[in-house]
């Protein structure tokens, strides 16, 4: 790809990780998010996203990795100061305030006393949990936990946020709201890589997607991008499909059961279909109906996890290892 | 700094969330009400503030035994028994839950993402932990500190010295805590083992005292007895120049003796050399294992008195003795000086040396503690 480092925030080159010998979690993974958008990362239970996060944030030590986290080697634990991470189930100690917690981990990030005070009571605000800011986590319930969770990961102020699972446990309320600090960030410049089951979410705000199955990026792009292939349009006639539809290769002919019949026409440009519609005006078909089609990211999502071959969805989890690769250094 | 600052503020917040570290320290303040009951005056001690007075010659107002006593019970009886033993399992109890859930899933992942190395990390969360126990023995000490100083006009900074002291004995234990907090991230089975390695380390160290011990007291018997034999023979030989009227019965009975003595010393002298033997065995252990008992045991040689009044010689009968002026011979049983031999030769053993060594053994169980921490993956 003929682009620098530069232009990434996460540019992640051939990434393995074998769990003792036994599991084969990424086989290879090549990632690239650019700065300032919100990238989605989906895949199927045991995928390797949890475990492709961790490995930037320095949770798990990967077999083999190159590439850079805004522009430094991953695991450069000083470019983490600019980093903000919400991991998957995380749980903060039950003797802190949510007020504390936020403070104690901007300690950590090496914040400044004063800044992290007006961080944490700024961010408890904007993730709604003000009045809760001084009660011990330990009262909080899931999605107060989630909130203060995106705020934990906030309170450095950082150029990148990984967020794991941001909205589990979350009331639609709540989903929307963390929506809204999302969008928000990526207009303050603040890149979003987003890990996500909520494909209907991730549709919503990511401006690229990544998907991976069995520890291997399967497609990689914009949503427009990755369902251009699926465009279609979709005219609903009355009747039988003419004789010269169903011999033509470029439409496809579904028969509907109330005696209706579906044209299918690969492609995203409304030219090419008035020909078409023109010759069924012409045989006096009447025409029920015409849109354009396009995939849904669950529809997307679902190709990405079928075998091709046999039709089947993939089994979720991560295969076993083939053998161990030999390039690379084990880190 | 900043770091620091903020794991220490939050092994404090932790230590405060925990009902055992206020209920420990009820408990030491309790001890030090107790020892503050004790007090002196012209005509002897008084016992719960007044309640009970003892007459006694010796332990008064003013008597280097009062202060011998008083300063005893604290070094030898509050510490050993109190500070090293009751406090030490209360503290294992409330601090063998921060390493496991430290490392728990979803706790640590929140740490390891900050910019911190994990060695780092270890150090620091290993130090801080043994904040609960520099509170404790630090607030009893300033309790202590105060009742010395009130009770025997004596304001002894070397009370404190109890602070680094305990600690450092802690820290032998909790470092083994530590290990097998991270290797079975199981807070129960930590502490479980933990006191399997204190009792441990305690059956060696008793094992090589009370070998010690035996091996002293064959030594003395087997110096009694040669001073029989010694002292027979002489008169054997002043009879056999002298020929001075020495009956063949006086005689008999020399000879009786003689052979008694010299079975006496040749019993001793053997089991003494076995006794040398295994005791030297034993003391390998001791010497490359923490030596808890030692360590706690410097506090007492660093605050007796420089004539030797101890509660230790109270006990042995040493007091009529010591008293200045008195003619009386100190007790020469066999016990007696078993004891002052065995005090002799723990005191020769160097501070440094016992800290040290105990320490290294400490860094090493830490030091693979530190790389299973730093080579896991979360």
């Amino acid at each position: 790809m003929a682009t620098t480092n530069g232009e990434y925030v996460i540019d992640l080159h051939h990434v393995e990780k074998i769990y003792r010998g036994k599991v084969h979690a990424l086989r290879g993974v090549e990632m690239q998010v650019h700065r300032g958008e919100i990238f989605g990362l989906l895949g199927p239970n045991g995928a390797g996203k949890s475990t492709l996060v961790k490995i930037m944030m320095t949770v798990v030590r990967p077999t083999r990795i190159g590439g850079t986290l805004l522009g430094r080697p991953i695991g450069h634990k000083p470019t983490l100061r600019r980093v903000g991470y919400l991991p998957e189930d995380h749980r903060f100690p039950r003797y802190l305030t949510g007020r504390q917690a936020l403070e104690f981990y901007a300690a950590l990030a090496k914040v400044d006393r004063r800044t992290r005070k007006r961080r944490a009571a700024e961010l408890l605000t904007t993730v709604g949990m003000s009045d809760w800011a001084d009660k011990k986590v330990s009262t909080y319930s899931k999605g107060m936990m989630q909130r203060v969770g995106l705020a934990q990961a906030l309170v450095n102020d950082p150029q990148l946020v990984l967020l794991d699972e941001p909205t589990d446990g979350v009331d639609p309320v709540g989903r929307r709201e963390i929506r809204d600090v999302l969008v928000e960030l990526r207009r303050r410049g603040t890149t979003i890589f987003l890990n996500s089951h909520l494909l209907s979410e991730l549709e919503m705000v990511c401006d690229r997607v990544a998907i991976l199955v069995q520890g291997k990026v399967v497609m990689q792009g914009t949503i427009d991008d990755l369902t251009a292939q699926s465009r279609r349009y979709e005219i609903t006639i009355q009747g039988a499909a003419p004789d010269w539809a169903q011999g033509d290769p470029s439409i496809r002919v579904e028969v509907l059961s109330d005696g209706q019949s579906k044209l299918i026409v690969q492609g995203s440009e409304p030219g090419p279909m008035q020909p078409i519609l023109d010759r069924l005006r012409g045989e006096s078909r009447i025409i029920c109906a015409m849109e354009p089609v396009r995939e849904t990211l669950e529809d997307l999502f679902m190709r990405a996890v079928t075998d091709p071959a046999t039709g089947q969805v993939l089994a979720p989890g991560a295969s076993p290892p083939v053998g161990r690769s030999g390039k690379g250094g084990r880190r | 700094m900043t770091v620091v600052a903020a794991m220490l503020l939050d092994a404090y917040r932790e230590l405060n969330s925990k009902k055992l570290f206020w209920i420990t320290l009820v408990l030491s303040g309790m001890v030090v009400i107790c020892y503050g009951s004790i007090g002196f005056d012209e005509d002897g001690m008084s016992i719960l503030y007044g309640l009970k007075h003892v007459d006694s010659e010796f332990i008064k107002q003013g008597s280097p035994w009062a202060r011998a006593m008083y300063m005893g019970i604290f070094s030898d009886f509050v510490v050993t028994i109190w500070l090293s033993w009751i406090a030490i399992i209360l503290a294992l109890i409330s601090t063998t839950t921060i390493f496991p859930d430290f490392v728990a899933s979803g706790t640590i992942d929140l740490v390891l993402a900050k910019p911190i190395t994990r060695i780092k990390l270890f150090v620091i969360k290993y130090l801080t932990s043994l904040l609960f126990v520099v509170l404790q023995v630090g607030l009893f000490c300033v309790g202590v500190f105060a009742c010395v100083g009130l009770r025997l006009g004596e304001w002894n900074w070397m009370i404190f010295s109890a602070v680094p002291i305990v600690t450092v004995f802690y820290s032998y234990l909790y470092s083994a805590n530590v290990l097998t907090g991270i290797l079975t991230r199981s807070a129960i089975t930590a502490l479980l083992l933990t006191m399997l390695f204190w009792c441990g380390l305690w059956s060696i160290q008793s094992s090589e005292v009370l070998l010690n011990q035996f091996r002293f007291m064959s030594q003395i018997q087997a110096e009694r007895a040669q001073e029989i034999v010694d002292r027979v023979e002489a008169s054997l030989a002043t009879a056999d120049d002298a020929e001075n009227g020495v009956s063949d019965r006086q005689r008999l009975r020399w000879e009786r003796e003689l052979d008694g003595a010299q079975e006496d010393h040749e019993q001793a002298q053997e089991l003494e050399q076995t006794l040398t033997t295994w005791h030297r065995r034993v003391r390998v252990g001791v010497i490359i294992l923490p030596k808890t008992q030692h360590t706690v045991g410097l506090l007492s040689r660093w605050l007796k008195d420089p004539q030797g009044f101890s509660i230790i010689a109270m006990m042995r009968g040493d007091m009529t003795g010591m008293m200045p002026g008195s003619n009386a011979n100190r007790p020469t049983g066999v016990d007696a000086e078993t004891s002052r031999r065995m005090e002799a030769y723990y005191d020769d053993t160097s501070p440094w040396f016992i800290i040290t060594s105990s320490l290294g053994f400490e860094l090493l169980v830490l030091g693979v503690a530190c790389w299973m921490f730093v080579r896991r993956d979360y």
